[in-house]
């Protein structure tokens, strides 16, 4: 794929990516283009880079595939290590849980739940799954993005992290309380991975929140 | 004022006089080294302590004329550490106090190091990254504690550095063996590379690095790729963590911010994304007295003290779990 030729604008710069809006035809992308790190040494910085776009891709493909709501890939660029694919129109959750009333946040995440469930039983794990890492369209339904810290696993420890990370920024919301928010999750998550996945999930990531601290800020 | 603090938590003993303006009067440190190829005993440590503290804390409370400095406050480090060597200090540190009749304020050694790197950069309000063979977690001050931002899920840098450095019958202290060696390696070889979001974990590179070593890989080549991967590794969960804390300031504490490649690094972060970077200057990166009478002077001034009969040691204690009200600094 080249994207010299698409007009660009920034749309967000992270730690690892900088993310352009463009436009395809009349499709709404997003490219994603993982910078260089000057404090790497060039053949690991090329080789992190390089395995982390093709792993991001295809890992977001398969998410696909399994049924889970993420962006669907449009194309790669070799040369700048880009992923070119859809943009997802909405609000990321971080942003606007606080203003959501009850009844919509408890659907909204039962349905990440289930989200979050299709994935691990696909056997992948996202990595960095936050607030900030989904994005729930005008209709209410949850798209997970950002899987540039994502991998193949079907390791209860590492399904553990994620409901850690999503359950500390839950958390860190400034909602009163958010242990029913945390419990509709985990009904959505055990409808799609399952009974047994949902058990070994949860104790891992109780295992792990006693092991070390996620410190969530705003 | 001015604060007596006694280090003891690991392979130093230290004494130091620091003033209200965390300035340094005395610093003088012991440190007790296993022979090659062992670690740490923590009895041979503890009594390694006991035979050096009376002629350390002589020296230390020695002033430049002469005469004898009077401490207004005895601070010692009460944790996290190595049960023996922190009963040392404290046992030490509870007799002058009684003697002297001077207040008892027990200090966090982990909040030290942070705290006298601070004083003497004199930041504010900052990211820190703490390395050493204790800590190696990514810090950041909220409502009177530092919290947790990124930490390791096992083993410590410090702990791979020195682990890695007595398998290879480096002599100690590892950290500075490992980095003469790394600066004559030049291929990068292949290591296990992991971030968990703004986590890393370390034991699978020791490992792997280890089992290279052993199946006959150039010494200074492991080296120098350790040093790579394990500095790569933290550098981003550091950048990941400077991005969404927002904050201007780096500091960079704890001993193996001695190591000038990980300094390059972080430091190359901090430019990138417009903050100030602040490594704690070398002669006090590693224990030393002169953290626990810095820390233990703001914490004085601040009301922390505690009666001798309550003054325990806590060999297990979490950066998150101390109150630490003196930041922001003014």
């Amino acid at each position: 794929m080249d994207t010299s030729n698409l007009a660009n604008e920034p749309f967000h710069r992270g730690a690892e990516a900088e993310l352009l809006l463009s436009k395809i035809d009349t499709w709404r992308v997003v490219i994603k283009r993982r910078a260089s790190k000057k404090y790497r040494r060039e053949s690991l910085d090329q080789k992190i880079r390089r395995e982390r776009t093709y792993a991001e891709a295809s890992l977001l493909h398969e998410a696909k595939v399994a049924g889970v709501s993420v962006p669907s890939i449009m194309g790669i660029e070799q040369q700048t290590d880009s992923i070119v694919m859809t943009h997802v129109e909405g609000n990321v959750v971080r942003d606007c849980l606080d203003t959501m009333n009850r009844r919509n946040a408890m659907r909204l995440f039962e349905s990440l739940g289930s989200e979050v469930g299709l994935l691990h039983a696909a056997g992948i794990v996202h990595g960095d799954l936050t607030t900030s890492n989904v994005v729930v369209t005008p209709s209410g339904q949850p798209f997970i993005v950002d899987f540039g810290l994502s991998r193949r696993s079907v390791e209860a420890e590492d399904r553990g992290v994620d409901l850690h990370l999503l359950q500390r920024s839950i958390a860190a919301s400034h909602l009163r309380d958010t242990s029913p928010l945390i419990k509709a999750m985990t009904r959505g998550y055990g409808r799609t991975a399952g009974e047994k996945v949902l058990r070994s999930s949860l104790a891992k990531a109780r295992e792990i929140a006693r092991r070390g601290r996620y410190f969530a800020i705003r | 004022m001015i604060c007596l603090g006694v280090e003891s938590t690991a392979h130093t003993f230290g004494a130091s006089m620091v003033d209200d303006d965390g300035r340094v009067i005395t610093n003088v440190n012991s440190t007790y080294r296993p022979p090659a190829g062992v670690g740490i005993h923590p009895r041979k440590a503890s009594e390694h302590h006991a035979a050096v503290s009376d002629s350390i804390i002589g020296k230390a409370i020695r002033s430049s004329e002469g005469g004898q400095l009077d401490p207004d406050a005895i601070a010692y480090s009460a944790g996290p550490g190595l049960g023996p060597c922190l009963r040392i200090g404290a046992t030490v540190s509870r007799a002058l106090a009684s003697y002297l009749g001077k207040p008892l304020v027990p200090v966090h050694h982990g909040v030290a190091h942070l705290d006298i790197a601070m004083s003497l950069g004199h930041v504010r309000d900052p990211l820190a990254i703490l390395v050493s063979g204790g800590h190696t977690a990514i810090l950041v001050h909220v409502d009177r504690r530092w919290r947790v931002y990124g930490e390791t899920q096992d083993i410590t840098i410090g702990n791979v550095l020195d682990m890695f450095a007595r398998e290879a019958r480096l002599p100690a202290p590892g950290g500075a063996s490992v980095e003469k060696a790394a600066k004559e390696g030049h291929e990068l070889l292949n290591l296990p590379y992991t971030v968990k979001g703004n986590d890393v974990a370390y034991s699978g590179l020791l490992t792997a690095a280890t089992n290279l070593m052993k199946q006959g890989a150039n010494l200074e080549d492991v080296c120098y790729s350790l040093q790579e991967i394990a500095f790569s590794m933290l550098s981003e969960a550091v950048e990941r963590s400077l991005v969404q804390t927002r904050r201007n300031e780096v500091l960079l504490a704890g001993g193996v911010a001695a190591n000038s490649r990980l300094k390059e690094m972080i430091g190359s972060i901090a430019e990138d994304h417009d903050a100030s970077f602040y490594p704690v200057p070398i002669e006090y990166s590693g224990d030393c007295g002169a953290q626990i009478a810095c820390s233990g002077s703001l914490a004085f001034r601040h009301g922390v003290m505690v009666a001798e009969q309550d003054s325990h040691v806590t060999p297990r204690w979490r950066m998150d779990e101390v109150d630490v009200p003196w930041i922001p600094r003014t």
